[in-house]
């Protein structure tokens, strides 16, 4: 889609947002159909001896005895006032339980997400500019290493060599941690960078490969345009004609695509939250699921929706700060 | 000004040699551990989880009137100095004094009183089963309390090391969500700092009444992978792991900084049979065939790896009710196709055998082997594992043909593990409830309700090792092994620990 100027990007931000209360909606419906079929909650919280009637006074308290759309429409009238419900395995608000892991997923994911951008980036253009040098070409086979080995495999052998053959780097956990107003964070402390690595390369690997490979083929392009061959006839800096004329103009899909594997690791990064017990949302959602914490479970996939509509949203407008045409307007 | 000064020396003063009995203190008698668990803790409300798991946390912060104590699960006093049953129904606990807990409020008859009047309520409870048995909390004196039960409840005294004794006066005043984060119990530790999915500090109680534990400082570290937690373990991080999976049993065997602990497990992994009218497991004979069929002895060595050994009955051998008489029917797949042929299913026949895949050691791999074994002998048996939160609603609704599962019993007696698995189902009167293919004996009903009065340990043991021992004769359920815990320790740290039969870690225990 073409934004012409900042009246039809309010016109369109505000129907993103409405398409993201559909999809909110759209999801939630989602949740509580798949949870006809995912196990009872009630006998995860009635205790391991109790008979039948102990279980249905369970139900009958947590209102599963009634008819699915019965809980969906009393979910989502007290989801509207923000009451998200309370967690069946833990009893608090499943809100807070999730928003109390935000902050260790938060910067896990930023860090991995900034260092694949920039090295990503760099390396990218790098190979785009000698693309048949070996170094590159060792490079860029490398990449599809990133791309295709599974990141739970990555963990462990990242953990195997670097914790347990060398002891060098913890091989689990946050480490020291400072709270800071609601925000407990680990980048204040050496113990916490010194716990980030192993994980944050984990997520770097994939995302660096992607973004590589994007610069890399958007690059490759454009460096052939006649535009570029015009700046290098007149004779300018290299650095101006590659990183203000060819790599503005490549920028976009990737800002895109960083964008969106941002809000999806915030999201969805469990497996090296779990391989690393990395105190974040994700470990959470899969115990959420192994324990059938039904209210945990699709207050989580709504956070996440939201996270991710607001990322895409956070894209298109960055769109208009790099896209040239827009500013030209 | 010249006071200002003098004051302000002396508190100098004061701060220089507090700060050095602080460090001082610390640097001798301050030992420490770091532990990996399993399983994260759900809560600090010590009845709202009645999982093994759930238990071993609570079981440092708070205390039952009774615990049970160290490697063989004997039965002591804790805040009850001693109790009695004057009559069947009435249970009499006389408890101890100068206790306090760790907000300082004294321990006496009103917690025990709102303790259990505090289990029939769902919202805080997972023992609802235990409150609702109780008729009446009757406070004698501030150390006295009597508690009737609705009916006979023979093991109700064995299992009071699970039911933890909270603060009246605090747990009433505070917010839902304070006393769900926060414990206060009377137990040998005080909670420091619980970062969920992070890691749970805790430190000796000095007032504890059986005296301040050998280990000041306790970190546990919940980490759910277990090749994580071994990493952890190898890497020097932590001192103890639980939960080591039988694949690494060789290498920390044979890592030189390693000890690891090999501790037989309370838990009976078993097959449970239906016997409803016309189905071939109707016959006796055919669920002798079924038991003869399966190489028990190949299952441990293949894959249990030898970490299990072979169970005749359900009960383990501390459970009041076991039988040391009842022996395996011997592994003979030619005698069981001759019984399959004299029982008329020459031909064999269909069955489902459900189980969980993430609920016991190696669950879905025995599954396989066990219709693999069946197959030998005609048997089809077609398998259907899933994960436990879809296996165990499908479980108590009593529909399954062939089951695989495993049970321990808190309570040490089989009484209750046999009114759950074994009795014929009946909502009225909670029987039967894990009775998942709704096998029925008369024989064995009425022998169990008959045990419910006896009074007598002796007789009680008599009682349920004769139920015991028909319900195996009449191949109820086909025992398969023991399931043994692993845990591995650092070795050169000093570190004496001797696990606990019931897979609880209860640091007080632990010496360092």
């Amino acid at each position: 889609m073409l934004i012409l100027n900042w009246d039809d990007m309010g016109t369109y931000i505000a129907k993103r947002f409405i398409q993201g209360v559909v999809v909110l909606l759209a999801a939630s419906m989602i949740c509580f159909v798949i949870f006809q079929y995912s196990g009872d909650p009630a006998l995860n919280m009635v205790g391991q001896y109790a008979t039948f009637e102990e279980i249905q006074d369970v139900r009958k308290l947590l209102g599963l005895d009634k008819p699915v759309y019965i809980q969906y429409g009393k979910w989502l009238f007290n989801a509207l006032q923000g009451n998200f419900g309370v967690s069946y395995r833990s009893k608090v608000p499943a809100l807070g339980l999730i928003l109390e892991r935000f902050p260790a997923t938060f910067e896990l994911v930023s860090i991995a997400v900034f260092m694949a951008f920039c090295i990503g980036v760099s390396l990218g253009v790098i190979v785009a500019l000698k693309p048949n040098a070996l170094i590159n070409r060792i490079i860029m086979a490398g990449s599809l290493g990133g791309i295709s080995i599974p990141t739970f495999l990555i963990g462990t052998v990242l953990i195997m060599i670097f914790a347990v053959y060398l002891e060098f780097l913890p091989a689990f956990g946050r480490g020291d941690t400072i709270q800071v107003g609601f925000w407990r964070t680990g980048l204040l402390t050496v113990s916490g960078w010194k716990h980030l690595i192993l994980p944050a390369t984990t997520l770097v690997m994939y995302q660096l490969a992607v973004l590589l490979r994007l610069t890399r083929a958007g690059m490759r392009e454009v460096l052939t345009e006649d535009y570029i061959k015009t700046a290098w006839s007149k004779g300018l800096a290299p650095r101006t004609v590659i990183f203000k004329h060819a790599l503005r103009n490549v920028l976009i899909p990737i800002v895109t695509i960083t964008g969106l594997q941002f809000g999806e690791l915030i999201a969805f990064s469990l497996i090296t939250e779990t391989i690393f017990q990395w105190p974040g949302m994700g470990s959470l959602l899969l115990t959420s699921i192994y324990e059938t914490d039904q209210s945990v479970i699709v207050t989580y996939i709504m956070i996440a929706a939201f996270i991710i509509i607001s990322a895409n949203i956070i894209v298109d407008i960055l769109y208009a700060v790099i896209n040239p045409k827009v500013r030209y307007e | 000004m010249k006071k200002s000064r003098n004051t302000f020396l002396w508190l100098l003063s004061a701060c220089l040699i507090l700060s050095l009995t602080i460090f001082t203190s610390s640097a001798l008698a301050g030992s420490s551990i770091i532990v990996a668990q399993d399983v994260a803790p759900r809560m600090m409300n010590p009845h709202g989880d009645d999982s093994d798991a759930g238990l071993s946390y609570f079981a440092n912060f708070f205390d039952g009137l009774l615990q049970r104590k160290g490697s063989t699960g004997e039965l002591v006093p804790a805040l009850a100095l001693k109790w009695e049953r004057p009559d069947e129904l009435t249970w009499k606990f006389y408890l101890r004094k100068d206790v306090k807990f760790h907000n300082g409020n004294s321990f006496n008859a009103a917690d025990v009183k709102f303790t259990f009047e505090r289990l029939i309520d769902p919202k805080v409870s997972e023992f609802t089963n235990t409150g609702k048995s109780i008729d009446k909390v009757t406070i004698i004196d501030d150390y006295t309390v009597e508690i009737k039960t609705k009916n006979p409840i023979p093991w109700f005294a064995n299992n009071m090391h699970q039911v933890f004794i909270m603060d009246k006066e605090s747990t009433e005043k505070r917010e839902f969500s304070d006393v769900f984060e926060k414990p206060i119990g009377t137990g040998a530790y005080k909670l420091v700092e619980w970062v969920k999915g992070s890691y749970i500090k805790m430190q000796a109680n000095a007032d504890y009444w059986e005296g301040a534990a050998s280990i000041k400082d306790v970190e546990i570290r919940p980490i759910k992978e277990s090749s994580t937690r071994f990493a952890a373990l190898v890497s020097g991080q932590v001192d103890i792991v639980n939960g080591v999976p039988v694949e690494l049993f060789d290498k920390i065997k044979n890592n030189p900084k390693l000890h690891i602990i090999q501790k037989p497990a309370r838990r009976a992994i078993f097959l449970g049979l239906g016997n409803k009218v016309d189905s071939p497991t109707a016959d006796v004979r055919v669920r002798q065939a079924m038991y003869m069929a399966i190489n028990e002895d190949e299952i441990i060595a293949k894959i249990m790896r030898g970490h299990a050994s072979p169970a005749a009955q359900i009960p383990d051998p501390p459970t009041i009710g076991y039988n040391a008489d009842i022996k395996r029917l011997a592994y003979n797949p030619e005698m069981a196709k001759q019984l399959l042929k004299k029982a008329g299913y020459e031909n064999g026949f269909d069955i489902t055998l459900t189980g969980p895949n993430d609920r016991y050691v190696q669950d879905a791999k025995i599954a396989e082997a066990v219709a693999r074994y069946l197959a030998k002998v005609g048997i089809r048996v077609k398998l259907d594992v899933k994960p436990k939160s879809i296996f165990f609603p499908e479980l108590i609704k009593g529909i399954l043909d062939f089951y695989l599962i495993g049970w321990f019993d808190g309570t040490f007696d089989m009484g209750r593990t046999f009114s759950k698995l074994a009795h014929s189902r009946d909502k009225e009167k909670g029987y039967g409830a894990f009775n998942g293919a709704s096998y029925s004996d008369a024989g064995v009903d009425a022998l169990l309700e008959a045990t419910a009065d006896i009074v007598n340990p002796g007789k009680r043991a008599k009682a349920l090792m004769n139920l015991n021992k028909l319900a195996m004769d009449k191949v109820a359920f086909i025992p398969l092994h023991y399931q043994e815990d692993l845990y591995a320790v650092q070795k050169n740290k000093g570190i004496t620990f001797n696990p606990r039969p019931d897979r609880w870690i209860v640091y007080k225990e632990i010496v360092r």
